[in-house]
C-alpha cells in the first residue's frame, strides 16, 4: 500500500487535488445557496417557502449519482456545454445546498423570536437582522452538522468519476487496473480520504472550541 | 387578515398624543383577545397596565408596536398611522420599512430581555447605532458607554449576556432601547422574570427614566411601583379596558367588581 503511495504519488496527488477543488467549491457555493434557501424556507410568505421546500425535497430525496448524471446529460440538451468538472461542481453544489439549507433552517428556528423582535424594534432591517443577529449564531449552532455535511460531500465526490472527472477515485481505479494491485491501491485511496476528513474534523473541533463564548442560552 | 376597514380620522391635534389608538381589536383564530380598545398617551405620561393573566396586556402592547398586526381600528405614533395605509379607499399593510419609520420613536423592553447572546453588553447597545444610524465604531461606542452608564453598567460593557445577572441583562436591554433615543418606551413585565432581589435595580432605572420625563407604557404586576410612578393606571380584563384612572383613585376606589376582585386577590397573595 505504501509502495503504491510512493510509486504513484504524483497522479494520486493530482486526483486528490481535483477531489478537493470540486468538493470545496461545491461546499462554498452550496453554503451561499443554502443560506438563501434557508431564508426562503423560513420566509413568512407561503409563495417563497413552497418552491424552496420543493427544491429541498428533490435534492434530498433522489440519489446523488442520479443527480450527477441528470446534470451531466441535461445541460447539453438545453444547449449548455460545460466541462465534466464544472458539471460535477454544479451537481454537488445543488445537492449540498439542499442539505445545508435544512441545517440552517433548523438553526434559524432555534433563535428565539424575541431576539428578532428586539432587533426589529431597534429599527434594524429584516435583512440586517438575518446578517448580523441570526446567521452568526446559526453558524455556531450548526457547526457540527455542517462539518458532517462537508465530509459527506467529500466522500460523495468519489461518485463524479462516473462522468469522467479524474479525481482521486478515478485515478485509483486507473492505477489499480494498471498495477493489478486493487486492494493496495484502494487502501491507499481510503487513507487519503481519511486524512483529509480528519483534518477537517480537527479544524471544526477547533472552531467549535473557540466559538463557545456568548451563545444562546435562552 | 385585516379587512377593508374604513380609516378612522387622524388624532385630534388639540393635545399631541405620542401614541393614540382608536377601537383596536385583535383576534387569534377564533379567540378575541382585544376588543375595541381606545388608548392615548400624552408626552411624559407614565401609564401602567395591570390585569389578570391572559387579559390581553401583552397583546395590546405588541399591537401598539405592530409586533402583532391589529385587525381593526388604528394606531397612530406621533400622528402617523402605524402598519396600514389607505390605498384608493382600501386599507392595506405598509412595507416593513414604513413600519420601521413610523415606530422609530418607540423603544421596547421585553420580559425575557432578548439580548443578542453573541454580542457583548456594549455591542448589544451599539448594534443599531451602527446599522441604523450609521455611526462609526468610535462614535457608537462612546454613545453606547453613555447609555450603559445611565443604567449603571459601564463596568460590564465587555461582558457577554450569559455572564450577566437577570437584573443586569434587563438594564442592558433598557440601555439598548434608550440608545435609539426613543420618545416613548414600552415595557412588558420587565421584572417578572427576575429573582425578587434583582427587581429593585431595574425598577430604580425605570423610576429615573420617569423622573427625567420619558413617556412610558408599562405592563406590570408591581402594584407598589405602579402606585408610586404611574400618572395613570389601566386595568384590563378579557381584552377590554375596564378602568383607567390615576393610581390613587384606581387602587383606593375601584369602581368595577372585577378590579375589586383583582386587587383583593393581589393583596391576599402579598400580605404574607
Ligand atoms: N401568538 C398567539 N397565538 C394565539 N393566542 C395567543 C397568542 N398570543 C397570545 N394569545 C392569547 O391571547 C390571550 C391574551 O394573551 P396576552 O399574552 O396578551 O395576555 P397577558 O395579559 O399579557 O397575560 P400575562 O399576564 O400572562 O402575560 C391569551 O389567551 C393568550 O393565550
Ligand atoms: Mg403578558
Amino acid at each position: 500500500m505504501f509502495e503504491i503511495l510512493l510509486n504513484h504519488y504524483p497522479v494520486l496527488l493530482k486526483g486528490l487535488t481535483t477531489t478537493l477543488v470540486v468538493s470545496l467549491s461545491a461546499i462554498a457555493l452550496g453554503l451561499v445557496l443554502g443560506v438563501l434557501l434557508a431564508f426562503g424556507l423560513t420566509s413568512q410568505y407561503h409563495l417563497v417557502r413552497w418552491p424552496c421546500g420543493l427544491y429541498r425535497s428533490f435534492w434530498r430525496g433522489t440519489p446523488i449519482l442520479l443527480q450527477l448524471l441528470l446534470v451531466y446529460y441535461l445541460l447539453p440538451e438545453i444547449g449548455i456545454e460545460i466541462a465534466p468538472i464544472s458539471a460535477a461542481i454544479l451537481a454537488l453544489t445543488l445537492n449540498t445546498a439542499a442539505f445545508q439549507a435544512e441545517i440552517f433552517r433548523s438553526g434559524i428556528s432555534h433563535i428565539p423570536a424575541g431576539q428578532i423582535e428586539a432587533a426589529r424594534m431597534a429599527g434594524i432591517s429584516a435583512w440586517q437582522t438575518r446578517r448580523r443577529i441570526i446567521m452568526p449564531q446559526v453558524f455556531r449552532l450548526t457547526l457540527p452538522p455542517l462539518t458532517n455535511e462537508i465530509i459527506t460531500i467529500l466522500k460523495n465526490s468519489s461518485l463524479i468519476s462516473v462522468i469522467a472527472v479524474t479525481e482521486l477515485m478515478r485515478v485509483s481505479e486507473q492505477i489499480a487496473s494498471r498495477t493489478f494491485q486493487p486492494l493496495e491501491t484502494y487502501l491507499a485511496a481510503a487513507l487519503l480520504y481519511l486524512a483529509v476528513n480528519l483534518v477537517l474534523a480537527r479544524i471544526s473541533a477547533y472552531l467549535e472550541r473557540r466559538m463557545t463564548g456568548g451563545l444562546a442560552t435562552e | 387578515m385585516p379587512m377593508a376597514d374604513t380609516l378612522s380620522p387622524p388624532p385630534t391635534a388639540k393635545q399631541k398624543a405620542i401614541v393614540e389608538a382608536h377601537g383596536i381589536s385583535k383576534q387569534f383564530g377564533d379567540l378575541e383577545v382585544l376588543t375595541n380598545i381606545d388608548f392615548s398617551l400624552a408626552p411624559s405620561e407614565v401609564v401602567c397596565v395591570i390585569g389578570p393573566s391572559g387579559s390581553g396586556k401583552s397583546t395590546l402592547l405588541r399591537c401598539l408596536a405592530f409586533l402583532e398586526p391589529y385587525d381593526h381600528g388604528s394606531v397612530y405614533i406621533n400622528g402617523k398611522l402605524l402598519g396600514y395605509e389607505d390605498r384608493s379607499g382600501k386599507r392595506v399593510r405598509t412595507s416593513e420599512k414604513r413600519v420601521d419609520e413610523v415606530r422609530a420613536p418607540v423603544g421596547m423592553v421585553f420580559q425575557h430581555f432578548h439580548l443578542w447572546p453573541h454580542r457583548t453588553a456594549l455591542e448589544n447597545v451599539t448594534e443599531a447605532l451602527r446599522l441604523v444610524n450609521g455611526l462609526s465604531r468610535g462614535d457608537a461606542e462612546a454613545e453606547g458607554m453613555a447609555m450603559l452608564e445611565q443604567v449603571g453598567l459601564a463596568e460590564r460593557a465587555g461582558h457577554f449576556p450569559e455572564s450577566l445577572s437577570g437584573g443586569q441583562k434587563q438594564r442592558v436591554a433598557i440601555a439598548r432601547a434608550l440608545a435609539m433615543r426613543p420618545r416613548v418606551m414600552f415595557f412588558d413585565e420587565p421584572t417578572s422574570a427576575l429573582d425578587p432581589e434583582l427587581v429593585g435595580e431595574v425598577l430604580d432605572v425605570m423610576k429615573k427614566l420617569a423622573a427625567d420625563g420619558m413617556t412610558m407604557v408599562i405592563v406590570t404586576h408591581e402594584m407598589g411601583f405602579a402606585a408610586k410612578v404611574a400618572d395613570r393606571v389601566i386595568f384590563m380584563d378579557q381584552g377590554s379596558v375596564v378602568e383607567s384612572s390615576p393610581p390613587a383613585t384606581l387602587f383606593r376606589h375601584p369602581k368595577s367588581e372585577r378590579l375589586q376582585q383583582f386587587l383583593n386577590t393581589w393583596r391576599e397573595r402579598h400580605i404574607d
